[in-house]
Parts: C-alpha cells; sequence; structure tokens
C-alpha cells in the first residue's frame, strides 16, 4: 500500500471511529436525560439534552464535512455559515446550558431542548 | 453610552405576544460592553414560541449591532421569580426598547438611584472642589446637570440609574464613605 492510501485510510478510520463515538455518547446522554427527566431532576436532565443536541450536531457536521468541531465556537462558526437551521436550535438553547448551574430549570424548558436534540438526532440519522 | 449600542429609535418586528423588550445590564452603562443583554418578556405563551419568537428579534439586533447579543425570554411569572438571577437588573435598570424609557414606567414605577455620602471627613478645599464636581463651576456643567441628577439635600444625590458607575466613580475619588440604595418612585 503506497503512503497516499495509507493515509486516506487512516483518515476513513479516524472519521468511523469518531461517528461511532458522537453516536455512541449522543444516545447515552439522551438516554441519561431521560432518566433524570423522569426523576424530575431538570437541571441535569437539561444539560443531558442538551449534551446530546451537540453530540448530534457534531457527528451531522461530520456526515455533511467529514470533520467536527473541536469547540463550541467553532461548532457555532461552521453551523452559522453552513447549516443555519442547527445554528438557530444550539444558538436558542446554549444559554440555558451555560446557566444551568445557577436557574432552576423548568419541565417545559427541559421538553424542549429535548425535543431539539431529537430534531438534531433526526437529521443525523440516529434513532433514538 | 447606551444610543451609540442600539439605536434610539429601533424598528423591530415582534409578535403580539411580546409584552416588552428590555435592554439591561453593563451595555446601559459601560462604554464598550463585551455584548448586549436582552430580555423579551412575553404573554403567557409557551417556552417553545418565547424561544422561537426570541431567535427572530435577536437576529434583527444583530443586523443592527456588532456587539454579540444574548437574550433571554421571560413571562411575567419567571421574570419576577426568585430564581432569575437578573430579576433585579431588568426591573430596575432595564431600558424597554419599544417605549425608549424605563421599563417599570409601564408599572407606573419611575426607578431611581439614591447616592448617601458624607463630607464631614474632608477639608474645607475639598469639600468645595466635591461641591464644583456635582454642581459645575463658572461655565462648566457638574455631574448633575450633565447627567440629569437631583441634590436632593446636602448628603443625598438622586440619578437615574444608568449613570450609578459615572457618580460613584467620581465620589469615589474623594474617599469619602457612600451608600447607594435603589428605589422606585411613584408617578
Amino acid at each position: 500500500m503506497n503512503k497516499d492510501n495509507q493515509y486516506e485510510r487512516n483518515n476513513e478510520t479516524k472519521e468511523i471511529t469518531k461517528n461511532v463515538i458522537l453516536e455512541k455518547s449522543g444516545i447515552e446522554y439522551f438516554q441519561s436525560g431521560e432518566d433524570e427527566l423522569k426523576k424530575e431532576r431538570y437541571n441535569s436532565a437539561l444539560v443531558l439534552y442538551f449534551k446530546s443536541l451537540i453530540s448530534f450536531t457534531d457527528l451531522y457536521i461530520l456526515q455533511k464535512t467529514g470533520n467536527s468541531p473541536s469547540s463550541h465556537k467553532k461548532r457555532f462558526k461552521i453551523t452559522k455559515n453552513n447549516f443555519p437551521e442547527i445554528y438557530n436550535l444550539i444558538d436558542k438553547d446554549f444559554p440555558f446550558y451555560q446557566d444551568s448551574y445557577e436557574q432552576i430549570m423548568s419541565k417545559e424548558l427541559v421538553e424542549v431542548i429535548k425535543d431539539d436534540a431529537e430534531t438534531i438526532a433526526k437529521k443525523a440519522k440516529i434513532k433514538l | 453610552m447606551t444610543q451609540k449600542l442600539l439605536p434610539k429609535k429601533l424598528k423591530l418586528n415582534y409578535s403580539k405576544n411580546v409584552f416588552d423588550i428590555i435592554q439591561f445590564g453593563s451595555s446601559l452603562y459601560k462604554e464598550n460592553p463585551k455584548d448586549i443583554d436582552i430580555a423579551v418578556i412575553y404573554e403567557k405563551i409557551p417556552i417553545k414560541q418565547q424561544l422561537e419568537e426570541s431567535q427572530e428579534i435577536k437576529k434583527q439586533l444583530e443586523k443592527i449591532t456588532r456587539k454579540p447579543i444574548h437574550i433571554k425570554s421571560f413571562d411575567l411569572y419567571s421574570l419576577l421569580n426568585i430564581s432569575n438571577f437578573a430579576r433585579e437588573g431588568i426591573l430596575h435598570d432595564g431600558k424597554s426598547l419599544i417605549s425608549n424609557s424605563a421599563f417599570t414606567l409601564k408599572f407606573g414605577l419611575q426607578p431611581k438611584t439614591y447616592i448617601y455620602y458624607s463630607l464631614k471627613n474632608l477639608e474645607k478645599k475639598e469639600k468645595i472642589k466635591f461641591n464644583y464636581l456635582l454642581s459645575g463651576k463658572g461655565g462648566s456643567y457638574g455631574l448633575l446637570k450633565k447627567y440629569g441628577g437631583k441634590l436632593l439635600r446636602p448628603g443625598l444625590i438622586e440619578i437615574n440609574p444608568n449613570n450609578e458607575e459615572i457618580f460613584s466613580n467620581s465620589i469615589k475619588k474623594f474617599k469619602i464613605s457612600f451608600k447607594i440604595e435603589k428605589i422606585f418612585l411613584e408617578i
């Protein structure tokens, strides 16, 4: 195998691995969110649903571009420029994630974030 | 200050569900704030709808200013809830972007800030200087005239909430004791 093929192969493996990790963590966060929601621990549920939403966002970006962002700043930039409907969702929900340590979150709000995580999961073709 | 960040007369599109759109926080009194805090107060509608409408308002504001917009959505209940840490800032200092005046005027309340101070430890020369600071000297305006404050009695001035930092920074230079009280006047 020549060097170019080896390089492509490595990249492909890396992408598949990242795909698997993002899908697995997104589902795990989502299910943990479900558990916390049932227990009426709304702040924890909100954080977990938001993390799930971010994993699915990164997975979607990876599927579409071959790369995934390494920070919130890059994630916002990529989605704003390329996937505005996703940007709109994460930009809308991010402040609640940031405020979750100092604000009491309501069940209604948690359900909104859950709904958004499901929307992105669907876009990334993930079955929850 | 504020006027440099957002124009006085804003033409924002919003639904009839919006009770008010309020600017609050450091962008009201800092020359160069990091961002602009906005609270959108809604009639009783679902949170999902509140957030979607707020995003539309945010997009409009982002076209007007280059500063990042931090938008929060409330109904009157969540605005007044004890868990809302921004509550006092919105109520006392908040400026309506719809009426271009203090938010609480909607409820018949004029927010003001009282500054109590004592000059008793100052030398006469310094007391005169302090008086110049507040009331001006010769043709130059003092802080009270420049920023619309009032001397209610010696040792007590009334100012607009957004000018608190200007007054307190100037008073601090005299190394005197002073106390700030946020109040509402019935109108």
